[in-house]
């Protein structure tokens, strides 16, 4: 492939932790395996070379919290032939998202003080505000699963999620099933490729892949109903999900 | 004379074991998870193909043989089962150079009253301290030879009596299972439309099942262009992509079909091609299934209706 022919790759973060950045870094040889075969012509945290030109595809991890950082999300849309949500900031609103417009004027008041005047805005999916292409969630990514999608990516094959949920990889780490134990846990209805690795630290899920396409939330929410309290529930849910859309399947 | 093996040295025959072959002393209590893995393993690289070279390429077979000792009657009638399934009516390749570089060892804690058709040696408790040797291979013949082994002219021979277990019993009876289940199909039982409020769509039932041994097929293409990987994965029918097709239709859209399909498979299609129901009544899907879903309650229910069905005045 000639240099010319390569394609064009811009990473852009709005506001988030920028963690799943460092994820990508962590991929080492795979990361320099991807910057011989993809022209990488925007990345703030990654090198000084930043043009604005036309991006093939634009990854963009984080959300826009302020009206300047969306009306960039809307320039880079029309720069970008495919738009790729990075990490669950930018997918489902994520962490940012679990505070709002109520909260975010205490903590204005108590941290600035009543003359502040704030310009954030609610954190939501990317998707409130352009089209997206394709999403890698994941609090952060998972580096192993974005390397494989973007390996498929830079050659030619359709984008697709794993067809399976957190519990396939929980049952082969031999983990016990935190339900059966009566704890809650969104595992069986959020998207798997993550490795289970929260389970294989001891905790819960709570879904930040996503809920998975064809996910039975229902009968989830009757099972933690059995033994978890409103507020518990609402607690897992929000933690990932307190705006996306899926939120509303409750 | 009756070859026999003191229960205190089992530790000492797979100690012995392991200098000759991988043995795996597998405890059904410590894993979800039956032996069919190391035979039909959860995630493979099936073959690669590389871009210099032009070539593919298929893994060696380790060298030493894997021993799994400790399979009791259910998952060596369960291994049994997915060595036909796996044999007719195409052989598949990769499963089968595994279970052929393989030995089994059952650890069987009843007497056994019907005769055991797969494995290599079946060691069955005759007494508090001893299990009499049965060796069904020329493999298992040779393990024998081992010096824990040893030649008895008569040794005490009690009667333990298999743990009754209503399930096993249950999937005992193929061809009652192949009917109620058509059955339950055709009548659109409500139990289909119950099943699908609970059923969390997870998979853990297929993942558990020592017989279920549906996959999906994937390349893999490493980041840098040097290879391709065909790599097969466990899938699971109540997968929401199970039934997707090239072109994107699914044809089970609706849980309730794809959870359906999982019984459909395992007690009638599995009849009518292999004379069996796909369980041995393990209990595995029942233990382990989130949701809490009991396959021995829905067959139970399925099999009272059809036969009071049976029974009831036509017209």
């Amino acid at each position: 492939m000639t240099n010319d022919k390569k394609l064009k790759l811009g990473l852009f973060d709005f506001t988030d932790c920028e963690g799943c950045q460092v994820e990508l870094v962590g991929l080492k040889e795979k990361l320099l395996a991807l910057s011989e075969r993809v022209d990488i012509v925007n990345w703030r945290l990654g090198q000084a070379k930043a043009q604005w030109e036309q991006f093939d595809i634009a990854l963009i991890e984080g959300t826009p919290l302020t009206p300047g950082e969306i009306d960039l999300l809307k320039i880079i849309r029309e720069k970008s032939r495919l738009l790729v949500g990075l990490g669950t900031c930018a997918t489902l609103g994520g962490i940012p998202a679990i505070l709002d417009k109520e909260e975010r004027q205490q903590w204005y008041n108590k941290i600035y003080g009543p003359e502040y005047e704030g310009r954030g805005v609610d954190a939501l999916p990317l998707s409130a505000y352009v089209k997206i292409d394709f999403l890698i969630h994941g609090c952060p990514i998972s580096g192993n699963e974005a390397a494989r999608i973007f390996s498929d990516l830079i050659n030619g094959k359709k984008l697709n999620y794993k067809d399976y949920s957190v519990c396939f990889e929980c049952k082969l780490a031999n983990l016990p099933c935190r339900l059966l134990e009566k704890k809650p846990c969104l595992g069986p209805i959020a998207q798997g490729a993550c490795g289970a690795i929260c389970l294989k630290g001891g905790s819960a899920c709570y879904g930040c892949f996503g809920i998975k396409e064809g996910a039975n939330v229902g009968a989830l929410l009757t099972i933690l109903n059995k033994f978890a309290s409103e507020e518990e529930i609402e607690n897992y849910f929000s933690m990932f999900h307190n705006k996306s859309k899926l939120y509303d399947h409750r | 004379m009756t070859v026999v093996l003191e229960k205190s040295n089992i530790p000492k025959l797979t100690e012995a074991l392991s200098r000759q072959y991988l043995v795996v002393d597998y405890e059904k209590d410590k894993t979800a998870l039956s032996v069919k893995g190391y035979f039909l393993a959860p995630r493979e690289k099936l073959f690669s193909f590389f871009s210099k070279t032009k070539k593919l390429s298929v893994r060696s077979s380790p060298k030493r043989k894997l021993l799994l000792f400790g399979l009791d009657l259910a998952d060596i009638e369960a291994l049994g089962q997915l060595d036909e399934i796996m044999t007719k009516p195409r052989e598949d390749y990769f499963y089968l150079r595994k279970r052929r570089n393989s030995l089994i060892v059952g650890v069987v804690e009843h007497s056994i009253t019907m005769p055991v058709a797969t494995g290599d040696l079946i060691l069955e408790k005759i007494n508090p301290s001893q299990y009499r040797a049965v060796s069904l291979t020329k493999a298992g013949q040779e393990i024998v030879k081992n010096k824990f082994f040893k030649k008895e002219k008569n040794p005490e021979i009690l009667i333990y009596p298999e743990e009754k277990s209503n399930l096993r019993e249950l999937a005992q009876d193929s061809e009652l299972l192949a009917e109620a289940v058509s059955w339950a199909r055709v009548k659109n039982h409500p139990i289909w439309e119950k099943l699908e409020k609970i059923c969390l769509g997870c998979g853990i039932c297929a993942y558990v099942c020592p017989i279920c041994h549906c996959f999906s097929m994937e390349d893999e293409i490493e980041i840098d262009g040097s290879a391709s990987h065909r790599c097969r994965y466990w899938d699971a029918c109540v997968l929401n992509n199970f039934s997707r097709v090239a072109g994107g239709k699914n044809f089970r859209p609706a849980l309730k079909n794809r959870y359906f399909n999982w019984f459909y498979h395992k007690f009638v299609r599995a009849y009518k091609e292999y004379d069996n129901s796909q369980c041995v009544g393990c209990g595995r899907c029942q233990k382990y299934c989130p949701a809490e879903i009991d396959i021995e309650k829905v067959l139970s229910e399925i099999i009272r209706d059809y036969e009071k069905s049976l029974s009831a005045p036509t017209g």
